[in-house]
């Protein structure tokens, strides 16, 4: 039990307060499990407060009740009013929403189509990339380190 | 032999024309009929014209020191946009990192090479051979080992499906009639003409479903490597929180799906299949970058 606990600690990680909104209707568990008790209904669109995440779910909070959804089920960020209907989410998609926001970036010119167009080879940093290599045998040490367990799985099917 | 160069060319623009229309599931049968048509030319001449050769080895695909020799050029220019980050430890961390997910592929013995490169864009690259780049700005979006790995596998997806390789081939088999029979060029050069401008290849958009169909590898060579399935998920959740104005985005947003998209794509082939799986996600282990 202890050692369970040890686990949940571990894998869980706390978020600093983010805030989010359902993407699609999904039910809350009281468990981060499919199979776990449903707690709440969430409808798309309802805001929540995303408190830890474990594996694919968020704890969150919706109003005063707490409890699991799929993380995939939930847009983080900022719900704007009215996000709840479909207009607000297909805004949201379209990159619409954020017209409001005028300044949001540093500043700072992005890779662009031009630069990238224009370079020139660069020898010396290509070697310098590959100097660093790592060989299976290292990367497979490396991976015994942090305890990773190979598993077979197999590739998904396209939707 | 003017004739059998005729049959070929014929051959070429059939399959340029035609590849517009297909996806590249679609395609491949396409070239590989136009193989069968290039194999039947050849059975009947002597292969004697090195140009012919030439063209023929465009149809059938480089090879794989090809390949990797199309990366590095690839590789080489992007580094002359955006240098390596001056941090061998990140840099080795990082190739460990990708070599373990990339081991998990079909292709494990590639030579892969993996780097962060300086930008605060939010952006990650791959080059046909192994060569996989992501930038500083994606890197300082990862809360795990298990995120990285996610990104990476990603990557990793597009090279062992030749994602890049099958673009280049498109636009090579466009031009093949003026260049490759026209002019005699040699070595890199010869590499170079093939991908265009400096790094522009890694600046076209790859079709949509290859974007997806590399972000459900992504989550699966993760997990293979025993990382928790959702790295990816979750750093897509963090770019799609980035406002669509923002320039750090703005290449990323331009040559991908939107991560709204793409998260509720990965949702669906996902589904329930990941909940019995208990990965690691190795928060600790993920190396901090300076601010």
């Amino acid at each position: 039990m202890v050692l369970m606990l040890c686990a949940l600690v571990q894998n869980g990680i706390a978020l600093a307060s983010e805030v989010g909104a359902m993407s699609k209707a999904d039910d809350m568990k009281a468990e981060p499990f499919s199979d776990s008790k449903s707690v709440k209904a969430l409808s798309v669109g309802e805001k929540l407060d995303i408190l830890s995440k474990q594996g694919g779910w968020f704890k969150v909070k919706a109003g005063k009740t707490t409890g699991w959804v799929r993380m995939l089920s939930v847009r983080k960020g900022d719900a704007k009013k009215g996000a709840g209907n479909a207009s607000g989410l297909l805004a949201l998609s379209s990159g619409r929403a954020g017209t409001g926001k005028v300044v949001a970036t540093t500043g700072v010119r992005g890779l662009n189509e031009e630069e990238l167009k224009a370079a020139t080879f660069n020898e010396a940093e290509l070697q310098r990339a590959e100097a660093n290599a790592s060989s299976k045998t290292d990367a497979t040490a490396f991976a015994n380190q942090g305890k990773l367990v190979v598993r077979p799985f197999d590739y998904l099917p396209a939707q | 032999m003017k004739k059998s160069i005729q049959i070929l060319l014929a051959s070429l623009s059939m399959v340029s024309v035609s590849a517009c229309a297909f996806d590249l599931g679609e395609l491949k049968g396409k070239v590989d009929a136009a193989k069968v048509k290039v194999d039947a030319a050849k059975a009947s001449i002597p292969p004697v014209n090195p140009k012919l050769a030439e063209a023929v080895k465009d149809i059938q695909g480089p090879s794989e020191s090809e390949e990797i020799a199309i990366g590095r050029q690839i590789a080489g220019n992007l580094l002359g946009a955006a240098p390596l980050v001056k941090d061998d430890k990140l840099q080795k961390y990082v190739n460990r990192v990708g070599r373990w997910v990339a081991t998990q592929s079909e292709r494990p013995d590639l030579p892969w090479h993996f780097g962060v490169i300086q930008s605060e864009d939010m952006n990650a690259f791959a080059a046909p051979g192994g060569y996989i780049f992501i930038t500083l700005g994606l890197y300082r979006t990862f809360q795990s080992e298990a995120d990285m790995a996610g990104v990476l596998g990603h990557e990793v997806g597009h090279v062992i499906r030749q994602h890049h390789l099958k673009v280049l081939q498109q636009s090579k088999l466009v031009d093949a009639g003026s260049k490759v029979l026209s002019k005699s060029v040699g070595g890199n050069d010869k590499v170079q003409q093939l991908i265009g401008s400096g790094a522009e290849i890694v600046a076209r958009g790859l079709d949509k479903d290859a974007e997806f169909e590399a972000d459900r590898i992504g989550v699966v060579l993760a997990t293979r490597a025993g990382y928790d399935a959702y790295g990816l998920p979750s750093v897509l959740q963090q770019i799609g929180h980035a406002a669509k104005d923002d320039d750090r985005v703005a290449l990323l947003f331009k040559t991908h799906p939107l991560p709204e998209d793409r998260l509720n794509k990965l949702g669906s082939a996902m589904g329930d299949r990941f909940d019995r799986v208990k990965g690691l996600t190795l928060e600790k282990r993920l190396l901090k970058v300076k601010q």
